[in-house]
């Protein structure tokens, strides 16, 4: 059939390019998806059920603000407000800061929020250290950020003994 | 009538601050919000033991103090409580504020020593709008701020004008979802900013600042407050008359 030949001839074989022809129903043309056609961002993929998940790795992103709450509470992202850059630069550095000095110790991720110049970190901690070095810690990085930031740092910390999970995938 | 704008949500990294944060006097904070200057008396000792919120210390105090509702409202009320009887004359009386069951009371107001407080004979400024705009990212967190600010106003004997929420607004950006081509897959993320917007009708300066500040210092984290006073000034003599009714003056030109 002269339609489904040229349809064939356009379907290119280089697989880049994702099309799908709706010309002809019925005759059986290739699909081919792009790569780049799912989301993958801060998803964890569905596997064989032995993976736990907390609450916030196990919700998608764009359940952000209806059934997730936000990691960073600053005002730079609102109308008419500026700094954004720099909130992100030194969130990132918080983040990686406590990841290391706290290191295998967070039960979730950390929640930073900032009250007037002042910063506030907010985690749930593992009870894996004894109490008094888990204080060191807590005072070292209190006044390291403070020294760095120029501005107080306080750290809210919250022990559990394990991690909170919410679903297994 | 003069007006003046000023952003209150803005962090001023001016000196290197102390990390350890001592709590600042509650009684210093109102004599310097009041306008009136703290004598050597005044250095009492730190009233609380609250250190679940300690609040930050600063030159402008506008600018700071965002901290939890609880804490600042149980340290605040046995202060205004304790200043009441002190500014009688300069501002409103202000009642101890009847807190909602569920803030967190830490820490407990011990009086402190009777400070003596300069007061000053000039004409306290009278607004006759005070509209405080807050921005948000999360609607609920400004209706709970909108219910504390109007408890608050009543508590305090403060007029309310009009309360309303002005739209909301959304930006939005449409960006490349790959770091290298795929021109056709796209990624849409969007901002959105709600405000709203409380207006307190014929107040003076003082109780102006003393409202403020409180409000200021319970702003939750994520909001942004943008307050905008309309002051009311007195017309000056020369133009309170028209030129062509007074015959002196019109010579002197003229000459």
């Amino acid at each position: 059939m002269p339609a489904s030949l040229s349809c064939q001839s356009v379907i290119s074989v280089r697989n880049i390019v994702g099309t799908s022809i709706y010309n002809n129903s019925g005759t059986r043309t290739r699909y081919v998806t792009a790569a780049c056609c799912k989301n993958r961002a801060a998803r964890i993929r569905v596997g064989k059920g032995d993976r736990p998940l907390t609450y916030e790795q196990a919700l998608h992103p764009h359940h952000i603000g209806h059934r997730k709450g936000w990691l960073s509470q600053h005002t730079s992202n609102l109308q008419g407000e500026g700094g954004a850059s720099d909130r992100t630069v030194e969130e990132v550095f918080v983040r990686c800061f406590l990841f290391g000095t706290f290191h295998n110790c967070l039960a979730n991720e950390i929640v930073i929020k900032r009250r007037g110049n002042m910063l506030a970190v907010c985690t749930l901690m593992l009870q894996k250290l004894p109490p008094q070095k888990l204080y060191f810690l807590i005072g070292y990085t209190e006044t390291l950020l403070s020294h760095f930031y120029k501005c107080p740092v306080k750290l809210e910390v919250q022990t559990l003994e394990d991690k909170a999970v919410y679903k297994y995938l | 009538m003069a007006k003046c704008i000023y952003n209150l949500y803005k962090k001023k990294y001016k000196k290197t601050i102390k990390p350890i944060i001592t709590p600042i006097p509650m009684e210093a904070a109102f004599h310097r919000f009041l306008g009136q200057s703290v004598t050597e008396e005044d250095n009492c000792p730190a009233p609380t033991k609250i250190m679940a919120a300690p609040m930050v210390v600063g030159r402008n105090i506008r600018t700071f103090g965002r901290i939890f509702v609880g804490v600042s409202q149980s340290f605040l009320q046995g202060s205004i409580g304790l200043n009441a009887c002190r500014y009688h004359g300069r501002s409103t009386l202000f009642r101890p504020l009847q807190l909602p069951a569920a803030c967190l009371h830490t820490g407990t107001f011990s009086s402190s020593l009777p400070s003596s407080v300069i007061v000053t004979e000039e004409p306290d400024t009278l607004y006759q709008k005070v509209a405080v705009l807050v921005k948000g990212h999360d609607k609920a967190v400004l209706d709970s701020y909108e219910f504390f600010a109007i408890l608050a106003a009543k508590e305090l004997g403060v007029t309310l004008g009009k309360v309303f929420e002005p739209p909301r607004n959304i930006e939005r950006l449409t960006l490349l979802k790959s770091v290298h081509i795929f021109k056709k897959h796209r990624v849409q993320y969007e901002m959105r900013t709600h405000y709203r917007c409380i207006e307190l009708s014929r107040v003076t300066g003082s109780t102006a600042q003393v409202y403020l500040e409180y409000i200021q210092r319970n702003l939750p984290e994520g909001v942004a407050m943008e307050v905008t006073k309309t002051s009311m000034e007195k017309v000056p003599e020369h133009i309170l008359e028209p030129m062509w009714n007074d015959p002196l003056t019109e010579e002197k030109p003229s000459q």
